[in-house]
């Protein structure tokens, strides 16, 4: 790479031309070691993420090959590799290899591959209701799940390593297989900057960063992640697994502020949890945007607001052992709210039916498997396996609208990873597929709130 | 991260075994001793610790790019990618891992060029520094694989800190933080960080700080340590060695000599 003009100048060469051909020939490339093409299954501000089979068959498991965004190490691709490389947890998402691509300068890494994951899993469920069917799962499935999210989460605390961008999305939940039914936290927030946490990660990211997991003291120009912030994205995802619904849904814009508050977020949890009381939270008043707060916010407004008015209407009793465990999660004052480790010890845990290694607790598991996404942004690279995705696909206008506006619920968005027929043939449950692939039309069909707000209008349609 | 030490990458696989060590320099051996290999190690560790002090980085980034650059030669020839380049490389990886922020290329390679220029003009002369950002990015792919995406280094400083905590409930002087935290930045020049786990070099960086300032009265406190004495006393004869080195060196005369005589990257062969 030393061009010849340098090298005439400086009687520089940078490389040895040995090293490099040695290094060249032993490095194996990711195209070489492995079946990928077509076989795309979600992308994001993160990159692309293939499910990928190893070409030599000395396995036949699944992996999940991400190609990181962008070209070359930035410092979120730095930071991800860093840290995964230390991180060994059986919660979280174990990175087995990297793969250095030197001709065209992409960064590949590759995982386990996870079958489902809580965003999907959410949005079957809610298909269901919607339809007035019901899913069958174990009956300690939602335990489970936290249980073992709060397990991963207690070793990346106990690191010192911060989740920063906790949603249903980045839960992994293991397929059939030697590790069935487990959790892996996904996606750390890698790239946020401790002093600038609100900062979208960086310029190059089009689209809206979720606010429904935020903690309330974020949305109030809190300067610095803390574990704190991530428990109160736990208590989102418990409460959404429990009822299906977001509990702090709000309709989203185009986030491209840096301003981190964020009014009609804060008017959605008041709505839910009522607004704070002073003895409730009285470090409140030091909050960056607390003069905005008091302008903008009647407490009497929210009179008649409470955690448990809420989550009694989504038929969980407040005398529950899980709605005690999730109003601790949900302390408004980050300094009150539990800690992973106390929440692990909560009774919740204790009570019957007790938590299961395997979220589905060996029942066949409902959910349909990952579809393969076509690329919308195909060269004339693109094969036929590619084509023939898009012709099973669902009417592909769909997507593209949803692509093309992304003003709404660009979260989903961005991890959009379609479900339905597309891998009826070997799935075991086909037939239970099949019904979801027609419940999944239904519940698009029935939403005419404009074509770029289908997914959001599922939402809208119970508030 | 401040995770567990004893599982990490660092304890795991980049602990060295000085014999092996030894046996992988022997191609750089050949051409230099071994007192004028630790010249050069001990120059390009200046040239680390001055890029990071004008790009206003930490301390705590520039020892780990200091660490990036000595695994690299651990492991490989000094021919195998000019020292000159690797340094900045380093430098520039190190930032983004601890989270410093992205040092901007342009600044980057202005930063080397300047510091070149003004600060080492003694040992590359009207030389102005040759690389540009291309050179860099593709360094730092060949850097990131041979520390096997090894990038989390632990450092002494942070057990020092706890050290000196302990030992303030016994004795209060804040000279002893003062020099051990710059003996453990000299440590950078040796192999120090490349055989032995960083509480050791705190250790043994807080030993040599107590024996200078005379305080002998933290003899008791040294004793109910529960670590491998002998392992500290390796550490401090180490450290040591390099300040009586220091003291019969003059780098401004000899190191253009030094630079001359490493082992340099053969080009490709002309067709």
């Amino acid at each position: 790479m030393a061009d010849n003009f340098q090298n005439k100048t400086m009687a520089s060469v940078m490389m040895d031309y040995e090293f490099k051909m040695k290094t060249q020939n032993e490095r194996s490339k990711v195209e070489d070691l492995f079946d990928y093409e077509g076989c795309k299954v979600g992308r994001g501000t993160y990159g692309h993420v293939y499910k990928a089979r190893r070409k030599d068959g000395s396995d036949t498991k699944d992996y999940a090959l991400k190609q990181i965004e962008g070209t070359g190490l930035s410092m979120s691709a730095c930071r991800e590799i860093a840290l995964l490389r230390e991180l060994k947890h059986s919660n979280v998402i174990n990175l087995i290899r990297v793969f250095l691509s030197h001709t065209d300068r992409k960064v590949w890494l590759l995982f386990d591959y996870a079958e489902h994951d809580l965003w999907h899993i959410i949005k079957f469920h809610r298909a269901a209701k919607a339809n007035k069917k019901s899913v069958m799962v174990p009956k300690g499935m939602v335990k489970s799940l936290l249980y073992q999210i709060l397990d991963g989460i207690h070793y990346l605390h106990s690191n010192w390593v911060l989740h920063r961008d906790l949603k249903p999305a980045n839960i992994l939940v293991m397929g059939e297989g030697p590790e069935r039914g487990r959790v892996k936290i996904a996606d750390m927030g890698f790239a946020r900057l401790f002093n600038a946490p609100l900062k979208p990660l960086a310029d190059l990211d089009p689209v809206v960063v979720t606010f429904w997991y935020r903690a309330p003291e974020l949305l109030l120009g809190a300067r610095h992640y803390t574990k704190a912030i991530d428990i109160w994205a736990i208590g989102c995802i418990f409460a959404e697994l429990l009822t299906s619904e977001p509990i702090f849904h709000c309709r989203q814009e185009d986030i491209k502020t840096s301003n981190p508050y964020h009014h009609d977020q804060l008017d959605r949890i008041f709505n839910v949890m009522g607004f704070p009381q002073e003895k409730d939270w009285e470090d409140i008043r030091k909050m960056p945007e607390h003069a905005t707060l008091v302008k903008d916010f009647k407490r009497s407004n929210y009179q008649n607001c409470s955690l448990s008015k809420y989550m009694d209407r989504h038929k969980i009793k407040p005398d529950s052992k899980a709605f005690s465990l999730l109003q601790r999660l949900l302390l408004m004052d980050p300094n009150r709210r539990i800690t992973s480790e106390q929440a692990m010890q909560d009774p919740y845990f204790s009570e019957d039916p007790l938590p299961t290694q395997d979220v589905f607790a060996g029942c066949p598991i409902p959910y349909p498997k990952r579809e393969f996404l076509t690329d919308d942004d195909q060269d004339d690279k693109s094969d036929s396996k590619a084509r023939q995705n898009q012709q099973q696909q669902q009417p592909n206008t769909q997507q593209n609208q949803v692509q093309a506006n992304n003003h709404d619920h660009a979260a989903n968005n961005a991890k959009r990873m379609r479900m339905s027929g597309q891998n009826q043939g070997n799935n075991t449950g086909g037939g239970g597929q099949q019904e979801f692939h027609q419940q999944q039309q239904m519940m698009f069909g029935g939403q005419q709130q404009g074509s770029s707000n289908q997914q959001q209008g599922n939402f809208q349609q119970r508030f | 991260m401040a995770g567990n030490f004893w599982q990490s990458s660092h304890h795991q696989q980049w602990i060295l075994d000085k014999q092996d060590l030894f046996r992988d320099r022997q191609h750089d051996l050949a051409k230099l001793t071994e007192e004028e290999y630790q010249k050069v190690f001990n120059f390009f560790a200046s040239i680390i610790q001055v890029l990071g002090e004008q790009l206003k980085l930490r301390q705590q980034v520039i020892a780990t790019a200091t660490v990036y650059f000595k695994r690299f030669y651990a492991r490989n020839s000094l021919k195998c990618i000019d020292p000159l380049l690797l340094a900045p490389t380093c430098v520039f990886l190190a930032s983004k891992v601890e989270e410093f922020g992205v040092i901007s290329n342009s600044r980057l390679i202005t930063t080397c060029q300047t510091v070149i220029k003004n600060k080492f003009s003694y040992a590359y002369g009207q030389q102005e520094f040759p690389y540009r950002t291309n050179h860099i990015l593709e360094c730092e792919f060949y850097l990131l694989e041979n520390l096997d995406c090894c990038l989390i280094v632990y450092q002494p400083y942070r057990p020092l800190l706890l050290f000196v905590q302990d030992i303030h409930t016994q004795v209060q002087d804040d000279q002893i933080l003062t020099y051990a935290w710059r003996i453990v930045n000299d440590s950078l020049r040796t192999d120090v960080s490349l055989l032995y786990p960083p509480y050791q070099i705190a250790i043994s960086a807080l030993h040599i700080a107590c024996v200078m300032l005379g305080k002998e009265n933290l003899k008791p406190w040294f004793a109910e340590l529960n670590v491998d004495m002998d392992k500290i006393q390796e550490i401090v004869r180490t450290i040591i060695n390099l300040y009586e080195m220091w003291k019969s060196y003059d780098e401004k005369k000899e190191i253009q000599g030094l630079l001359g005589k490493i082992p340099k990257p053969c080009p490709a062969p002309q067709r």
